[in-house]
C-alpha cells in the first residue's frame, strides 16, 4: 500500500463497528428504485462501490412517513426492508447506514397529492408551494416514523442509520429561523424536534450507529443556521458520526455544486465543527481527489471523507488508491449524476456510463487471440474505445489527426469553470499509455488509407462546425483565443454549458459581450447540473447582458438585429463579432456504410455519449 | 338528441362503422409502466367507451428501440405488450366501441436519456426542445423504421385493435421527413414533396400489408407546423391526397403545430379561441373523399355539431372534454348536454402533467387517471354531513358525499358559491375557469345537496346541530406582506378583482406566485389604462404558465399592452411619497437596490389559511375534516381532490 493513501484506505472504528476505510459514499438520488423500495439496480450500484473498498455506504434517503414523497422514485422507509437487507448482504464488510429523512416543505405534493408538512406557512423558495403547518399529531407522526424506520433498518441488518438534517430536510426547516416561525415550544427552541428524533432513533438502534447529516451553514445568515450557531449546537446533539454539509432554502444547489466551486469547499466549515464535535466528523462537498482527502485527514479537518461523486466516476476508488493506480477522475460536471428531475433519469457518469447500469452493462473481459484494431480519432470516444479494446486484449493503434489528444474536450475545458474536463481525457490518455495502445499524433487518416487496410477500424473522428451565418466564429475557435476586436455577441441556441462559459471567459478578459438566447433564461439546460440560477447570477454580476427570448436575425455594420421569439419585436445591439455556440455537424469523411463509429462523428453530442459509444464499439469488435 | 343530428349520424371509416362522430383521439397519459400498457390504460379507455365515444385512438406506441423520448412510453415494438393490448381492447369492445392504436417514432423530437442510443432523424437538425443532434438515418435504418411500424401493426392485430393510426403530425419522424425545416437530405428521401413523403408512403404500404382489408388505417397529418420553413396547409393537403391515392388509407386525422416548438397551439389553453385549427380539416376535406377528423378545443357537443354541419370535418376529436367528463357523448345523446362537466381548457392537470412525467389527471375530475382504482364503499350510509364553505373544496366534498348517499348541507357565508374561482375568472381571458364551479354547482343541485348561501356558520352552531360529520372548507384570506406596512395603496390581487381597490396610473404588480394571479391582474389593469410593471423574485414572470402553455400568449399580450416584466427582484420595503408609493427592490443576483415610485402596488403573494373554525372544533364530539385552502392555500386541483378524498372516506 502506498504510504500516502494508507490513512484513507485504513479501517476506522465507528461505535461498535469497524468500517474498512475512511471513505464514505453519501446518500443521493439515483432513480434506481422500483415503486418506493430499493431495487436490484441499487444493490448492483452499491455493491460495486463496496467491492472498490468504500468504508461506509449511506443508502438513498428513505422517507420516514408517507406524508413525504419528494420525487417519484423516492424510497419509503416502510418499503425498504428487503432492499436494505440485500444491500447489506451485497456490501459486507462495508458498513451500510440507512439514510432516513423527511423533506417537509421542500418535497413535492405531485405524487402524494397531499399538502406538504412544514414548521410554518412559508412557501418553498424553489417550488413556491405553501405547506400545511404541522400540529402535534403530525410532529408525533414524524418522530415515530424516524424510530420505526430505524428499527426496520436494524432488523434488516444495517450497521445503523443516518438522520437527514441537511439542505432539503424537515429537520433543518425546524432548526432554521427562515422556515420555523412557530410560536410554540418547537419555535421557541428550534432544536427540539431534532433532539426528539435523535432520542427516538437512539432508543430504536440498540448498538447501531447513529449518524447525523447536518447543514451547518444554510447560507442565509439573516435568519438561518450559521457556522456560529452550528458550533454551539453540534456538541449538544447525540450522534456517533457527523457529516458536515451546507445549504438550505435558497441555495439548494450549493450542497453539491459543479466545478464552479472549488474542491472541498466545506473544508474550513468542517474544520471549525470538528473542534467542537464529540464524535467522528465527515468532510463533504466536492472532494474528488485522494490528495485533497488525505490532506484534510492529515490536518485533522475530519475523520472520514465523503467522496460520493468520485465513487460514481470510479467505483474502485479506494482499491485503486490502495494499489497505486490512477482512479478515473470525477470532473464535477454534474451532467449525469444529479438526477432530481421529473423525467427520472438514472444516475450515471459521463466518464463511467456503467454507473447506474451495473446490472445490464458489461465489463471488459480479457481474452487472447483478439484481432488488432485501428481507432481513428483521439477524442473521448476514440480514447475510451482504445482503452477498452486494450483491456479486452486487442492490440490497438490510435491515430489522431492533430498534434494533441482529447478532441473537443480540450477546447471545452478552456471555458470558464470547466478546466477540470481535461482531467478525464488526461486519465484516458494515461490509461491508453499504460495498456500499450500505440498512439500516433499528427497522423490524419484518409479514405485511401482505409481502403488498403484489412483490419478492424473504429471511427471516432468528431465533428465540424455547421455553416455559420453572420461571419460568426465557432465556439471552439473562440475558446482558443484570438477573437477579433469589438463588441461580442455570444449566440447560444443550445443553452448548455458551452455558451455560458464562453460568455464568462470573454467577459473575464474584459471584452464587451452579451449572450443571445431564444429561452427565457440563459443556460436553460443547466437545470440538470444545478448551475442554472448560479450561471445567470454570474453573468449578471459580470455585466453580461442576457438577450433573452431573442432570435439573432442579422448582423451588419457593428450591430445585431434581435427579434423577440414570441412577439416579433425587433431591436439592435452592438455586435462586431458573433460567436456561435450552436450545434455542430458530424465529420463523416471516412465513413462508409457499416463502419463502426462512435461519438460526435455519429451525431455531435456530449462526452457522455462519446464515451458510451466508444466503449460499446470496443465491446462489439 | 335531435339537436345533434350530425353528431349522432353513424359513419363508415373503411372497414369500421362508428355510431357517432366523437373521437377520443390520441394523447399521452403516462400510464405505462416499464414500457408496458397497464390496467389503468384499460380502465381509462373503457370509461370513455362506456360514456359513448364513437371511436377511441390510444396514445402512441413506439415502433422502434431508438425511440424513447419520455419515460412512460409504450414500447409497442416489444411483443410483451400484446397481453396488455388485449386487456385494453376487450375492455373497450365490451361497450361496442372500436379502438385504434396510434403508432409512432418520435424521430429527432427525442432524447437519448432513456434509450442510451443516438436519436434518429432525417438530418442532423437538432430539435428545438430536446436540442440533441440526431443521427441522419441511413437507408438500412429507414428500412428498419418501416419494419418497426409493420411489426407493431402485427402486435396490434394480435392485441385485438380495430386498426391503427400513424402519427405523422406533431412529434414524429414521419413529420421530420415531411417537413422542409427538418429534412435537408439530398437522396430519394429529401427534396421534392414526393421524396419527403416517401417514408410515409412506405410505412402505409407496409402497415396495410400487415393489417389486411378488415382493419382501419388512418394517417394523422400536421396542417401547419407554425415554425419557420415548416409545412403549411397547401403541402399538408397534397400529402393527404397522396395518402388517399394509395387506396390504403381509410381516414385522415389532423393537428396543428410541432410538439417540441409550438405545443401551446396543439393543446391550446383557454387563451386561444375554440375551433382555431378547423381550417386544416376544412381544406383537406375539400381535397379528399375519405373521412377527415378535426380537433382543437371542442368543449361541448353543440360546438362539434356546428362544425360537422358546416362541413369542416367528418369527425371531431374531443380529448380534454372526455378527460373531464367520460360521459360527454352519453349525456349529449340523452338530451342532458347541460350535465356535462365541461373542460376548462386550463391545462393544469392534463397537459401540465405530461411534460412533468406524471400521470394524466384533471383539475375538476378527481377520478381521471385513477379509473383502475375502485372507490371503497361508504363506511356508514346516510350520514348527516355539514360542509362549511362553498369553494371548490367544499363543493366537491358535498357533491361526492351526496353521490355516495349522504345527506349533505353546504353552508357558504357569501351570497355566491365558488370561493375564489369566480374572482379568478372575472378577468376576461380567464372566464372559462368559471366552469369548474358552474359544473360543481350544477352537480350539487342534481345530487340534492342542501345549499345555504349567505350563511355564516359558527362553532356554537355546529356543536348545537351535532351533525354526524363536519367538513371545513373555509378557504384562505389575503396575507399582507411584511414589507407593505399599512400603506393603503399596497393591495392584494383579490382586493382588485373583488372590487375593493381600483388602482390607476402607474402600477407595480409583485408576483411571488408565478401563476395566473399576477399576469391576470396585470392584463386587467393594463386594459383599464394603467401603466403596469410586473416584478418577481423568480427568473421568469409567470413561470408556471409554462406548464399550462400560457407563457407564450401571456408574453404576447403583455407586449401588446406595454406591460414591463422585471425578474430577480425582492421587495425590501415601501413608503408613502405624496399620493404615491415608493417600493425598494433588491436585485438579488447583484445585490443592487432599485426603487419604483408608483400610484399603486398590487401583491400576488401567498395567502393565509382561514383555519379558525377548524381549530375551534378541535374537541367537537363529531369527526371534523378540513379540505382545500384552509389546510394550506394552494391551487384549485388540490381543493377538488381533497374534497373528494375526504368525502370518499366518510
Amino acid at each position: 500500500m502506498p504510504a500516502s493513501s494508507s490513512l484513507l484506505a485504513a479501517p476506522v472504528v465507528l461505535g461498535s463497528r469497524t468500517a474498512p476505510s475512511r471513505v464514505l459514499f453519501g446518500p443521493h438520488e439515483t432513480n434506481l428504485g422500483r415503486d418506493r423500495g430499493l431495487s436490484d439496480r441499487h444493490v448492483g450500484y452499491y455493491r460495486e462501490r463496496a467491492l472498490g473498498g468504500c468504508g461506509v455506504i449511506v443508502t438513498e434517503t428513505a422517507s420516514v412517513d408517507d406524508s413525504d414523497w419528494p420525487y417519484e422514485r423516492a424510497p419509503l422507509a416502510a418499503d425498504c426492508g428487503p432492499g436494505w437487507r440485500a444491500v447489506v448482504e451485497a456490501c459486507a464488510p462495508t458498513l451500510v447506514l440507512a439514510s432516513l429523512g423527511h423533506s417537509g416543505g421542500q418535497g413535492s405534493s405531485a405524487y402524494s397529492q397531499r399538502a406538504l408538512w412544514a414548521p410554518s406557512a412559508v412557501a418553498d423558495a424553489v417550488s413556491r408551494e405553501l405547506p400545511q403547518v404541522m400540529g402535534a399529531a403530525e410532529i408525533a407522526c414524524v418522530v415515530e416514523g424516524f424510530a420505526a424506520a430505524a428499527r426496520l433498518a436494524m432488523a434488516s441488518g444495517c450497521a445503523g442509520v443516518e438522520v437527514e438534517a441537511g439542505h432539503a430536510s424537515l429537520l433543518r426547516q425546524f432548526l432554521s429561523g427562515v422556515t420555523n416561525q412557530r410560536g410554540d415550544a418547537y419555535g421557541q427552541d428550534r432544536t427540539i424536534l431534532l433532539r426528539e428524533v435523535l432520542a427516538a432513533v437512539r432508543a430504536a438502534l440498540g448498538d447501531g450507529i447513529l449518524a447525523l447529516r447536518l447543514s451547518c451553514d444554510e447560507l442565509a445568515p439573516w435568519a438561518g443556521v450559521t457556522p456560529e450557531h452550528a458550533v454551539e449546537l453540534v456538541p449538544t446533539f447525540d450522534a456517533d458520526l457527523l457529516t458536515v454539509v451546507r445549504a438550505g432554502p435558497y441555495a439548494g444547489s450549493a450542497y453539491r455544486p459543479d466545478s464552479h466551486w472549488p474542491e472541498g469547499f466545506n473544508r474550513d466549515l468542517c474544520a471549525t465543527i470538528k473542534t467542537v464535535a464529540r464524535c467522528p466528523v465527515v468532510l463533504q462537498g466536492s472532494v474528488v481527489s485522494a490528495a485533497f482527502a488525505l490532506d484534510a485527514l492529515a490536518d485533522g479537518v475530519c475523520d472520514l471523507v465523503e467522496m460520493t461523486r468520485a465513487q460514481i466516476a470510479e467505483p474502485m476508488l479506494v482499491e485503486k488508491m490502495r494499489t497505486g493506480q490512477a482512479p478515473r477522475p470525477c470532473v464535477l460536471c454534474n451532467q449525469a449524476c444529479r438526477v432530481r428531475d421529473a423525467r427520472n433519469p438514472l444516475v450515471s457518469c459521463i466518464g463511467e456510463p456503467r454507473s447506474g447500469h451495473e446490472t445490464t452493462d458489461p465489463t471488459p473481459q480479457r481474452e487472447g487471440g483478439r484481432p488488432p484494431v485501428l481507432v481513428v480519432g483521439g477524442g473521448p470516444a476514440g480514447l475510451e474505445c482504445a482503452r477498452v479494446l486494450a483491456l479486452r486484449g486487442h492490440a490497438v493503434e490510435l491515430r489522431e489527426a492533430t498534434g494533441q489528444l482529447g478532441g473537443a474536450v480540450v477546447d471545452a475545458a478552456l471555458g470558464t469553470g470547466r478546466a477540470r474536463l481535461t482531467d478525464l481525457t488526461d486519465w484516458l490518455i494515461g490509461e491508453c499509455e499504460r495498456l500499450g495502445v500505440v498512439v500516433q499524433l499528427d497522423a490524419p487518416v484518409t479514405a485511401n488509407d482505409l481502403d488498403g487496410y484489412d483490419g478492424q477500424v473504429v471511427l471516432a473522428t468528431g465533428s465540424r462546425p455547421r455553416e455559420l451565418a453572420f461571419g460568426a466564429v465557432d465556439a471552439r475557435e473562440a475558446l482558443r483565443g484570438g477573437l477579433p476586436q469589438g463588441a461580442v455577441v455570444v449566440h447560444d441556441p443550445v443553452g448548455g454549458p458551452v455558451g455560458v462559459s464562453v460568455a464568462e471567459k470573454l467577459a473575464g478578459e474584459g471584452r464587451e459581450v452579451r449572450i443571445v438566447t431564444g429561452d427565457p433564461v440563459a443556460g436553460t439546460l443547466l437545470s440538470m447540473t444545478g448551475d442554472l440560477a448560479d450561471c445567470n447570477t454570474r453573468l449578471q454580476r459580470l455585466g453580461v447582458p442576457r438577450e433573452l427570448k431573442s432570435l439573432l436575425r442579422r448582423v451588419s455594420g457593428g450591430t445585431a438585429l434581435l427579434e423577440d421569439v414570441w412577439t416579433g419585436e425587433q431591436r439592435e445591439v452592438p455586435a462586431d463579432v458573433v460567436v456561435d455556440c450552436g450545434h455542430r455537424l458530424p465529420l463523416e469523411d471516412l465513413y462508409v456504410t457499416g463502419t463502426p463509429r462512435a461519438g460526435d462523428c455519429v451525431a455531435p453530442r456530449t462526452i457522455l455519449e462519446a464515451i458510451l459509444e466508444g466503449r460499446r464499439r470496443a465491446h462489439d469488435v | 338528441m335531435s339537436r345533434f343530428t350530425h353528431l349522432f349520424t353513424p359513419l363508415r371509416i373503411g372497414p369500421l362503422t362508428v355510431s357517432n362522430r366523437v373521437v377520443f383521439s390520441a394523447h399521452l397519459t403516462n400510464f405505462a409502466a416499464g414500457g408496458m400498457p397497464t390496467e389503468q390504460h384499460a380502465a381509462y379507455y373503457a370509461a370513455r367507451a362506456a360514456g359513448g365515444a364513437g371511436l377511441i385512438i390510444t396514445e402512441e406506441h413506439s415502433t422502434h428501440v431508438t425511440d424513447w423520448p419520455y419515460e412512460k412510453l409504450i414500447h409497442g415494438f416489444d411483443p410483451k405488450v400484446i397481453p396488455g393490448y388485449r386487456r385494453i381492447t376487450e375492455a373497450v369492445h365490451a361497450h361496442g366501441v372500436p379502438i385504434l392504436a396510434q403508432l409512432n417514432h418520435n424521430g429527432g423530437q427525442a432524447s437519448s436519456m432513456f434509450s442510451r442510443l443516438p436519436v434518429w432523424g432525417p438530418s442532423p437538425v437538432p430539435d428545438p426542445l430536446f436540442r440533441e443532434v440526431p443521427k441522419a438515418v441511413e437507408l438500412h435504418e429507414i428500412r428498419s423504421i418501416v419494419d418497426g411500424y409493420a411489426l407493431v401493426a402485427e402486435h396490434c392485430l394480435q392485441g385485438g385493435f380495430d386498426g391503427v393510426e400513424l402519427q405523422c403530425s406533431h412529434s414524429s419522424i414521419v413529420r421530420g421527413f415531411l417537413s422542409p425545416a427538418t429534412n435537408t437530405r439530398t437522396d430519394l428521401y429529401g427534396g421534392s414533396l414526393a421524396n419527403r413523403a416517401r417514408l410515409l408512403l412506405e410505412i402505409v404500404g407496409a402497415v396495410r400489408a400487415v393489417l389486411g382489408p378488415d382493419k382501419a388505417l388512418g394517417v394523422r397529418l400536421c396542417g401547419d407546423e407554425l415554425i419557420e420553413g415548416g409545412t403549411r396547409i397547401d403541402e399538408a393537403v397534397e400529402v393527404a391526397k397522396l395518402c388517399e391515392a394509395t387506396g390504403q388509407v381509410d381516414y385522415i386525422n389532423t393537428s396543428i403545430g410541432v410538439a417540441t416548438a409550438t405545443l401551446y397551439m396543439i393543446e391550446a389553453s383557454m387563451q386561444v379561441p375554440p375551433g382555431y385549427a378547423m381550417f386544416i380539416p376544412t381544406a383537406i376535406r375539400e381535397a379528399v373523399s375519405i373521412p377527415v377528423v378535426g380537433v382543437g378545443r371542442f368543449k361541448d357537443p353543440l360546438q362539434a355539431e356546428r362544425a360537422l354541419r358546416a362541413g369542416q370535418a367528418d369527425l371531431i376529436g374531443v380529448v380534454r372534454g372526455q378527460i373531464a367528463d367520460p360521459d360527454f357523448v352519453r349525456k349529449a345523446r340523452a338530451g342532458a348536454a347541460g350535465d356535462i362537466r365541461t373542460c376548462l381548457s386550463c391545462n393544469q392537470e392534463c397537459v401540465g402533467r405530461m411534460g412533468l412525467n406524471r400521470w394524466l389527471g384533471c383539475i375538476e375530475n378527481p377520478r381521471t387517471g385513477r379509473e383502475a382504482i375502485s372507490l371503497p364503499l361508504p363506511r356508514r350510509r346516510s350520514q348527516r354531513v355539514y360542509v362549511v364553505g362553498g369553494g371548490p373544496a367544499g363543493l366537491q366534498a358535498a357533491v361526492t358525499a351526496a353521490e355516495r348517499g349522504h345527506h349533505v348541507t353546504l353552508f357558504e357565508r357569501s351570497e355566491r358559491l365558488g370561493g375564489q374561482v369566480p374572482v379568478a375568472a372575472s378577468v376576461p381571458s380567464r372566464a372559462e375557469f368559471l366552469d369548474i364551479t358552474r359544473n360543481l354547482v350544477a352537480a350539487a343541485q342534481r345530487v340534492g345537496v342542501d345549499t345555504k348561501t349567505s350563511t355564516e356558520v359558527s362553532e356554537q352552531f355546529l356543536l348545537a346541530e351535532r351533525p354526524d360529520v363536519v367538513v371545513v372548507a373555509t378557504g384562505a384570506v389575503p396575507n399582507r406582506p411584511w414589507w407593505a406596512g399599512d400603506l393603503a395603496r399596497v393591495v392584494d390581487v383579490r382586493d382588485v378583482l373583488e372590487g375593493r381597490a381600483a388602482p390607476h396610473g402607474d402600477v407595480l404588480v409583485v408576483d411571488e406566485l408565478g401563476f395566473h394571479q399576477a399576469t391576470s391582474v396585470s392584463e386587467l389593469l393594463a386594459d383599464r389604462g394603467c401603466d403596469v410593471e410586473v416584478a418577481t423574485p423568480g427568473m421568469v414572470v409567470g413561470q408556471d404558465l409554462g406548464i399550462t402553455l400560457d407563457l407564450e400568449t401571456w408574453n404576447v399580450k403583455a407586449s401588446a399592452r406595454g406591460i414591463r416584466q422585471t425578474t430577480d427582484v425582492v421587495p425590501m420595503g415601501a413608503a408613502t411619497k405624496g399620493d404615491r408609493v415608493t417600493v425598494s427592490l433588491q436585485h438579488h443576483p447583484t445585490g443592487t437596490d432599485v426603487t419604483r415610485t408608483v400610484d399603486w402596488v398590487v401583491c400576488a403573494v401567498q395567502q393565509r389559511a382561514d383555519d379558525a373554525l377548524f381549530h375551534a372544533l378541535a374537541d367537537a364530539p363529531f369527526p371534523v375534516h378540513r379540505v382545500g385552502d384552509c389546510v394550506a392555500p394552494r391551487r384549485a386541483h388540490a381543493a377538488v381532490i381533497e374534497g373528494h378524498r375526504v368525502a370518499v372516506g366518510l
